[in-house]
């Protein structure tokens, strides 16, 4: 039987063209989709498409679809859409366990009716979902202060080509049984497993927030101040350093040519404290610090600004603090970036045509000290670039870990790192 | 392994550390056998490199030879990670124990497996950072073990465990290759995150031989609360209060009566002896907020049952409070010749009830169980106290123990929450986890160390140990007493 006919047999529902176009995944359009309403059906539904040997793209709220090469095969879409239940939730306990494909927001409302909430907050959260985070390991701005996916993931289930469901960590806070898969799955790009459910622990939510914005007429002096920031006790929740382009696209006007936006949230008097640490660091550095309020539509639009829905270009480095001013040291003058100082993280977008040149200069800015990806661009673009890079020194453990979970190669090929 | 087999791979790793630092002699063999935990086992031949190519040269060595490999560092194990079940090579660390690098630019710390982590934290204070994971052990214990085991402590309440503070990982593997996984940098965007997954996984799939460690700027000031409670019961419900009143304190300790009566005849630490519960709480930031913290939690306390509330007034006293939780488990030894320590876990709600269930076993079996423990994240330490010398007594303590461990598991917990599996809770770890969730974790397994040589015979069930120690009186665990002079054991 060829794999058309294996497809066809699969449960799910034959698509439309509709369908098909919104489960698009750069240029590959699936035949089939599989909407599984809890894990015991996913765990049998991907099953079945190994048993088919049915090419898999796991679907959240597809808002992290452009990260990683295009898929070498892809027959179904597996979507999550319909696992979106809050499973249970104990505020007293600050933890909860959730379906992979609720939505972001819809957990942050349940939470914030507790006063709490999960200090995570990847681009489009209104679509995102828990799911697609985990796997795309999508950060967002607070990552200097309040750590990444991996340090609020207690607890996973994952369904595997097997069919096996089975669970890692657990619903508590301090655990040390057995492996840690949730590490392994995070980032992982959907390529091991089909996350199905996970615990968090979340945060009571903080007693106060407050924005400080300054202006600079050279990066450097902006970068240094958002490094010194992250290096004090009172680290701001969110610092980015954004060029007049990207500041107009995050809703802000104004001809500064460089703006450092900081995000302080704590206890009142620790707000206090750091805003006037904060504006001491900014003005030694000869910043000047604006005085009035930010649209709040402002912090939104930063978070979202790396994922952008249209067909742009998003190259992203990720370095150890004192490398961040080599890595701008090589921008082009056209592109626009969005940095987060206090975490060496540098969004830039390029002009489609300038994409493969940029990669290729920061990944020398970069040399050994971090790694240049490309987080988001459209098809065409993508065929012309290495969006992941050199693989890393463990590659070859990373290889046999997918040999090993997804012996047929189902799951994601070759969107994930060296071709996996 | 025969005599003759022996000599012969002595003789190679000898080639590889130098005569000094392999050795089989059968009467230093002893030295090894054990570690915090009551099971032991001899070794074959131990050795001391010097460095991560020696490392690697070594366990390469041994994976050819199909030899079983087990790291030591301290051997602060409380759950028998270290002891070398299935014998072969242990391999230990006193000779790799410098600080690479300290890079507070970068807010990194570069160091071998053998630095001791209170070492590194005094090394960082006069530059103004901490690292944070402060197991009770920390005197002794290394930051390689610590990696092992994903170790915790009471101020990993707040700022997380060992994991949460890793950012990057050389690994000795037993292919005999040396591999470095993440680094320096902040997040990995570039393949599976070997590193988190590497941290907690006991010794089983490689060697740490170099460890990249996140730094944090110390706090301003840290202010400590002792409050003092009729029970344990209203002391629990305590925590609860405080956690829901919005305020995530750095440390919630807590101490129960039996406890209390030990440390203090150790240490002195100023717990009132009349207590039936006392809770160490401890907030940390700028004076302003700390000041403002203590008074809110001290309010709480108060509100919740508490019939004193005493702040400690300055340095000495602080650190008289901490030293007396942390001397916490060689205090036992005043009370009882021998004691078995727990480690399982509870969600934060259910500790009056697990607590009230322990007491229930403890009042059946006619066993005294302390405890003392991380009480602001739910991870209980009931330490039952025995002695080995009465015959069926360790076997007892044995099933009280499985009995706990269960408890916590259908209160919908953990059967450890920073000692590890081990060699002690491999069974129980059926409790928390299905065949189908351990298969999946050998699967894991199986690819870093496809010959099962890397710490066999821990974390999973059922490995098949020929050399097991059995839970026989001719293995009657060491004397407390004998073993752990003042402040030898902790956790």
């Amino acid at each position: 039987m060829g794999l058309n006919a294996r497809v066809e047999t699969l449960p799910g529902h034959e698509i439309g063209v509709e369908e098909q176009q919104r489960f698009r995944v750069d240029d590959l359009l699936p035949s089939r989709v599989m909407r599984p309403a809890d894990a015991q059906d996913a765990a049998r539904g991907l099953r079945l498409c190994d048993q088919a040997a049915a090419a898999v793209v796991t679907w959240g709220g597809g808002t992290q679809m452009r990260l990683g090469a295009a898929p070498r095969r892809y027959e179904v879409a597996f979507s999550t859409d319909r696992m979106s239940r809050l499973l249970e939730y104990e505020p007293a306990d600050l933890t909860c366990r959730v379906e992979s494909g609720m939505r972001l927001r819809d957990l942050q409302e349940a939470l914030l009716a507790q006063g709490q909430r999960l200090p995570l907050e990847p681009p489009h959260p209104e679509r995102a979902t828990v799911g697609g985070m985990l796997a795309a390991n999508a950060n967002g701005l607070g990552r200097a202060r309040y750590g990444t996916v991996r340090d609020w993931v207690i607890g996973i289930a994952v369904v595997y080509p097997s069919g096996k469901l089975a669970r890692a960590g657990g619903k508590v806070v301090k655990n040390v049984a057995g492996y840690d898969l949730m590490k392994l799955h995070i980032g992982a790009l959907g390529t091991l497993g089909v996350i199905a459910e996970v615990n968090f622990k979340v945060q009571t939510r903080p007693q106060v927030e407050a924005t400080l914005i300054a202006h600079f007429e050279t990066p450097a002096p902006a970068i240094d101040s958002g490094t010194t920031l992250a290096r004090q006790y009172l680290a701001p929740a969110a610092a980015v350093l954004l060029d007049n382009g990207a500041l107009r696209e995050c809703g802000l006007t104004g001809d500064w040519r460089w703006t450092l936006a900081i995000k302080l949230e704590g206890y009142a008097r620790e707000v206090e404290a750091a805003r006037d640490e904060a504006t001491g660091i900014i003005r030694e550095a000869g910043g000047r610090v604006e005085d009035g309020d930010v649209p709040s539509v402002f912090w939104d639009a930063a978070r979202d600004w790396s994922a952008p829905d249209d067909g742009l270009v998003v190259v992203r480095a990720i370095v150890p603090l004192t490398a961040i001013r080599a890595i701008f040291s090589v921008l082009p003058g056209d592109s626009h970036v969005l940095a987060q100082p206090a975490a060496g993280l540098i969004d830039v977008r390029v002009a489609a045509g300038s994409a493969a040149s940029v990669l290729q200069q920061l990944r020398s800015a970069a040399v050994d000290q971090g790694q240049v990806i490309v987080a988001a661009a459209p098809a065409a673009v993508k065929k012309g670039l290495d969006v992941w890079g050199m693989p890393p020194p463990g590659f070859p453990i990373m290889r046999a870990l997918k040999q090993a979970l997804d012996p047929n190669g189902i799951l994601n090929p070759g969107r994930f790192v060296g071709g996996i | 392994m025969d005599g003759a087999d022996r000599e012969r791979l002595l003789g190679r790793l000898r080639d590889v550390v130098g005569d000094r630092y392999a050795f089989a002699d059968p009467y230093e063999m002893r030295l090894y056998q054990y570690d915090a935990s009551p099971e032991t086992a001899l070794p074959d031949i131990v050795v001391i490199p010097g460095s991560a190519a020696e490392v690697a040269q070594v366990v390469k060595i041994c994976a050819d030879a199909k030899v079983p490999i087990t790291a030591r560092s301290a051997a602060s194990s409380l759950a028998g990670g270290t002891v070398p079940v299935k014998r072969g090579v242990v391999i230990t660390f006193a000779r790799m124990d410098r600080i690479l690098e300290i890079d507070g630019d970068n807010l990194r710390a570069v160091v071998e497996p053998g630095v001791v982590n209170l070492a590194l934290s005094q090394a960082l204070k006069p530059l103004g950072y901490y690292y944070v994971p402060d197991p009770s052990s920390q005197g002794a214990c290394t930051i390689g073990g610590n990696v092992g085991t994903n170790a915790g402590g009471p101020h990993t309440l707040l700022y997380g465990v060992t994991v949460n503070h890793v950012t990057g990982l050389e690994l000795a593997l037993p292919s005999g290759e040396l591999v470095q996984v993440g680094g320096r940098k902040a997040a990995s965007a570039s393949g599976y995150d070997l590193t988190g997954l590497f941290v907690g996984s006991e010794g089983t799939m490689g060697i740490a031989t170099k460890i990249w460690v996140k730094i944090q700027p110390l706090p301003p000031v840290q202010k400590t609360l002792m409050a003092v409670y009729p029970d344990v019961e209203t002391a629990s419900n305590a925590v609860s209060a405080i956690v829901r009143s919005g305020i995530l304190p750095a440390a919630i300790e807590m101490m129960d009566k039996l406890s209390i009566q030990a440390i203090e005849a150790a240490s002195h630490a100023g717990y009132p002896l009349d207590a039936g519960a006392v809770l160490l709480l401890e907030v940390d930031g700028i004076p302003a907020l700390v000041d403002e913290l203590g008074e809110r939690m001290a309010k709480v306390c108060r509100e919740s049952g508490a019939s004193e509330v005493r702040v400690a007034k300055d340095e000495a006293e602080r650190q008289a409070l901490w030293k007396g939780r942390k001397g916490a488990f060689s205090a036992m030894g005043r009370l009882s010749p021998d004691f078995y320590v727990m480690d399982g876990v509870v969600p934060r709600t259910r500790l009056p009830e697990t607590l009230a269930k322990i007491d229930a076993i403890s009042v059946r079996t006619g066993f005294k169980i302390c405890n003392v423990f991380h009480a602001g994240d739910g991870n209980l330490h009931p330490l039952v106290l025995f002695d080995a010398f009465k015959p069926g007594q360790y076997e007892a303590v044995l099933r009280i123990g499985d009995e706990i461990l269960r408890l916590c598991a259908d209160a919908g917990g953990s059967v450890t929450g920073e000692h590890g599996i081990g060699l002690e809770k491999r069974e129980n770890i059926r409790y928390i986890f299905s065949d189908d969730d351990l298969e999946v974790m050998d699967r894991i397994r199986r690819v870093f160390d496809p010959h099962g040589l890397m710490n066999p015979g821990k974390v999973f069930p059922g490995d098949g140990l020929e050399s097991a120690p059995s839970r026989a009186p001719e293995h009657a665990p060491r004397r407390a007493s004998a073993v752990a002079g003042d402040g030898d054991v902790w956790v």
